[in-house]
């Protein structure tokens, strides 16, 4: 009788707060309860409880424990069954009168855990839902913001970050640059129906392939553009895409975009620590893309509408895609905030193929002379 | 394996005597000091998954180190990262006790360690987090705490009440409800106490004298801000 398991504990006034760890065993009547002698080479002593003196119920931490009260002649005493084969052998055994108040404890346990598993569900299903709907309903709610919000405060907003980022670059004031551009601008402009905005437009001396437009209609134009441009259309497809940022107030759209995602995600997730603090990082960052996606593929198709209304070859945006399109090659259309350059020629086609033909106005000035006042150099190809 | 606490008080270390062959895991990074006959390992308790689920949802770290005695018998001294007593625990087969996060500082081979899911209020306000570490088997257990460390003996039915940031750990035979400290909610949180754990006995809590959470806020006032 050396080498006992306890498989139980039992509590009592004459025990420690611990409990006493004890083996029971069921036998047909009731249970013999042996405890263990606290040092080695000690007797151990068992008693005998009847099933008839019992008094049952499920406790412990999870209400997964089967608690056995009884008074015996040393007082009030608690045994709680953990193992699964002996509640299984209790079960089995126990008489009649106390399979009532085992199948109490048992539905007691059932329901805590059904509890558990309606709660989680029901919280998983609402952070489900919030999710979907913040990534699908989100560009609603943001449109109705953004419509709030007066033009003069956006030409202001935009304006202070254009002269700051003007300080620092050089400018090309005039020459046949400045002129291509601006006529190519007001061609545009003129085919906006009660446009609010008066569009600026720099030509800043830069390599850059690139232009951009801030809220408020403030556009730059990099000679690293132009230089690279195989025809004047090709600018002025990048310039219809970029007036088609400020026309959609893009930059507005992501601002209040932005603040509230990040406000919303705050507010349902706090700052978690490990695994939740990365998800959380990982939305705001996938939604800020496919936020910048949608807004760009807007703009590449309310851009060429402009430019066919504008009487300008709209092929020039296409091609100036596809051109873009060889360097592209190993990028994941999920993880940009452009969508692929091929993606874009291909939707820009597709919507081209749908309009009528349109009579094609040349512009005013000569495209390699513009080029030539760059200072481009032909002979050093990309 | 036999174990002592040096310097009881403020800033203890264990001193954990093992016999050849013998092992012991701890804390990552709890080694002091050990005898040449010592040799440690990373071990990943629980499989990749379950130290991936024990560093990610319980904060604990992914690594336990173990520290066996390959080349003979030899000691082994322990310490946690924070100021705080170590208590030591003997467990016996039956008995389990649930710890809060930072609570584990060393354990004997037949321990086991789950991270367990606790229901969504005691999650939510209790202050452990969703999950808390669970610690069966048999051998010796060695906890650490911040500040003291105080226990409280809870006979059949008996009720305390515990502030959720000061608990260490506490038996599976013991039951708690989470409450607000005061019956308004209001007066719950500008009593300072905010939520509160109403232990039921049978079972020992092991309670710490001082509060992490309101210490790291205390030290973030004179932390001069810098941006």
């Amino acid at each position: 009788m050396n080498e006992l398991h306890p498989n139980a504990l039992c509590f009592g006034d004459e025990f420690p707060a611990s409990g006493a760890p004890c083996l029971v065993h069921v036998e047909g009547q009731g249970m013999t309860i042996t405890f263990l002698s606290d040092h080695e080479g000690g007797e151990s002593r068992s008693e005998f409880v009847e099933f008839s003196q019992l008094n049952i119920s499920a406790g412990g931490l999870d209400h997964n424990q089967l608690v056995a009260a009884w008074v015996g002649p040393a007082g009030q005493r608690m045994l709680y069954l953990k193992s699964p084969e002996l509640i299984r052998a209790f079960r089995h055994t126990a008489p009649s009168q106390l399979s009532q108040p085992l199948e109490q404890a048992a539905e007691q346990v059932r329901q805590v855990r059904h509890r558990h598993r309606m709660v989680w569900g029901l919280v998983s299903g609402t952070v489900l839902a919030m999710v979907l709907g913040l990534w699908f309903g989100s560009d609603l709610l943001v449109e109705l913001a953004v419509d709030r919000i007066p033009v003069e405060w956006e030409q202001k907003l935009g304006e202070s970050t254009y002269r700051e980022f003007l300080a620092g670059q050089s400018v090309t004031k005039d020459g046949p640059a400045v002129s291509a551009v601006t006529e190519m601008t007001q061609r545009l402009a003129s085919q906006v129906p009660n446009n609010p905005y008066r569009f600026e437009v720099t030509v800043v001396k830069s390599d850059v392939v690139n232009a951009f437009a801030l809220p408020g209609g403030y556009i730059v134009v990099f000679t690293g553009l132009m230089k690279k441009a195989d025809s004047p259309d090709e600018v002025a497809g990048v310039l219809a895409h970029e007036l088609n940022h400020v026309l959609q107030r893009h930059g507005l759209e992501r601002i209040i975009k932005q603040l509230g995602f990040v406000a919303v995600v705050s507010i349902a997730l706090g700052n978690p620590p490990g695994l939740g603090g990365i998800m959380k990082q990982l939305g705001i960052e996938l939604m800020t893309l496919k936020f910048g996606r949608a807004q760009e593929t807007e703009a590449d198709m309310t851009g060429l509408q402009l430019l066919y209304r504008a009487k300008i070859n709209p092929d020039g945006m296409i091609t100036f895609f596809q051109r873009l399109a060889e360097k592209d090659e190993g990028r994941v259309e999920w993880f940009s905030t452009h969508p692929m350059s091929s993606a874009r020629a291909d939707r820009l086609k597709a919507q081209l193929a749908e309009m009528p033909k349109q009579n094609i106005e040349p512009f005013s000035f000569e495209w390699s002379k513009v080029q030539g006042a760059l200072g481009s150099s032909l002979g050093s190809a990309p | 394996m036999k174990s002592e606490i040096l310097y009881p008080g403020a800033f203890p270390m264990a001193r954990v005597e093992l016999g050849s062959g013998e092992q012991i895991k701890a804390e990552s990074g709890a080694m002091v000091a050990c005898s040449p006959t010592i040799d440690i390992e990373s071990k990943m308790e629980g499989g990749f998954l379950g130290a991936l689920s024990r560093k990610f949802l319980t904060g604990e770290k992914f690594f336990f180190q173990t520290l066996k005695a390959t080349r003979g018998a030899g000691e082994v001294l322990l310490a946690p990262t924070v100021p705080g007593e170590i208590v030591v625990l003997e467990l016996d087969g039956v008995n389990e006790y649930m710890v809060q996060k930072d609570g584990f500082l060393a354990g004997a081979d037949g321990i086991t360690i789950d991270s367990q899911m606790q229901s969504m209020s005691r999650g939510l306000l209790g202050g452990e987090g969703f999950f808390i570490l669970k610690m069966s088997g048999k051998g010796m257990l060695l906890l650490n705490s911040f500040g003291a460390v105080h226990k409280i003996e809870l006979k059949p039915g008996q009720e305390y009440i515990v502030d959720n940031s000061h608990l260490v750990a506490w038996s599976t035979t013991t039951s708690y409800n989470i409450e607000k400290a005061t019956s308004g909610w209001v007066a719950s949180f500008t009593s300072g106490e905010g939520f509160v754990c109403r232990f039921r006995g049978p079972g020992l809590v092991y309670i710490q004298s001082r509060n992490p959470g309101g210490f790291g806020a205390w030290v973030r006032q004179f932390i001069p801000v810098t941006e």
